[in-house]
């Protein structure tokens, strides 16, 4: 992309605490329309309207430019060792803190599908956490990962570098239920 | 797919009060992970890192998939013509709350660039609003949407149904950036 076009993106700032603040409720708040509408879109598909599907993913895409944007200006984007040192930052948190303690109180109030859901979750974090910890470790020396493919669960998020394998061992999908990258 | 493996995501539940609000922070923090991903992917492959990237693009379809199973332990998914009401007043709280609140700030504070992000969201919000209350009323009377392109300003998240302009109407990026849905 040329540079007259990364020239009209917000640039980084910074910024007063109040406005700090309205821009990461702004981000919170176009990142969860962009997955709720990707989950619409699959509803339409199913229902039968491709075309309202089709917007959907428009429309989830025009927010996460708008994510993206907000994050800029909040100087959240770095370079890639930071943003994987980040990223291993945040998967540690869900893994350490975050989805035990949702974890035990989903159990002590008698919620099954929230405690499967908070299940898959956790387990994935914990892939990634090392994924990015050992991706971050061969960046730091400036070197690519192995062109290996990643595969995803799609139901509950599991992620795996390289074979896929017959059954998801967190959830037991079958393996056509991979999604590779 | 075999149906032995078959597997959903996690169903509605109405149990507990606070496992309620613990699955609405997850789907809060799996949303903004799933968008810092995506971003964090594209620096990877600005800077000659395309394994890394494909590993940022996967894990953020990763926790997308998390964000589905917590919304719909929520009861956050309906039928398509609820999911385009539940858009369509999501959209308007941006633009007649969120926005202009957040602008204010930004102006107080004479944060430009926040001003900026602020501006093309709120642009493309209303566009957003528009479009999905035509759609509303179509599928009310089961209809989908012409087979028509859908076409999203990648800087701005400007959203136009057909043509792309020569240049987009609030950012001036060249309509030939236009991703096209």
């Amino acid at each position: 992309m040329d540079e007259a076009f990364e020239k009209r993106l917000p640039n980084p700032e910074d910024l007063g605490a109040m406005t700090e603040e309205s821009l990461k409720a702004a981000f919170a708040g176009e990142s969860q329309a962009a997955e709720r509408y990707l989950v619409f879109a699959e509803q339409a598909d199913e229902e039968g309207y491709p075309h309202v599907a089709k917007l959907f993913r428009a429309i989830s895409f025009a927010e996460t430019r708008h994510a993206r944007n907000h994050l800029r200006v909040m100087k959240g984007i770095g370079a890639t060792a930071e943003n994987l040192a980040a990223a291993f930052g945040g998967e540690s948190f869900e893994v350490d803190e975050m989805y035990p303690a949702y974890g035990e109180i989903a159990k002590a109030q008698g919620n099954a599908q929230a405690s499967r859901s908070i299940r898959y979750a956790v387990k994935a974090e914990m892939d990634h956490k090392r994924m990015y910890g050992e991706a971050r470790e061969k960046v730091l020396v400036g070197q690519d990962l192995d062109a290996r493919p990643v595969s995803v669960c799609l139901i509950c998020g599991h992620t795996v570098i390289g074979n896929v394998p017959d059954k998801c061992p967190v959830c037991a999908a079958a393996k056509e239920y991979y999604k590779t990258f | 797919m075999a149906d032995a493996f078959k597997n959903t995501p996690p169903a509605p539940e109405d149990k507990g009060a606070m496992t309620a609000q613990n699955i609405a922070a997850a789907l809060a923090g799996e949303s903004q992970a799933s968008q810092k991903y995506l971003a964090f992917a594209d620096v990877a492959d600005a800077e000659g890192y395309p394994n890394v990237a494909r590993l940022f693009q996967a894990v953020a379809y990763a926790e997308s998939t998390h964000a589905r199973n917590h919304l719909s332990v929520l009861g956050g998914i309906g039928t398509t013509a609820e999911n385009l009401k539940g858009a369509f007043d999501g959209e308007s709280f941006e633009i007649a709350e969120m926005y202009p609140a957040f602008d204010a700030v930004a102006k107080l504070q004479e944060n430009k660039s926040a001003q900026t992000s602020i501006r093309y969201a709120l642009k493309a919000e209303v566009d957003h609003q528009g479009i999905y209350d035509g759609t509303l009323k179509g599928v009310e009377g089961k209809k989908d949407l012409d087979a028509k392109p859908v076409r999203v300003c990648p800087i701005c998240g400007h959203t136009v149904i057909g043509d792309a302009p020569d240049e987009c109407p609030q950012c001036g990026t060249a309509g030939s950036y236009f991703r096209e849905f």
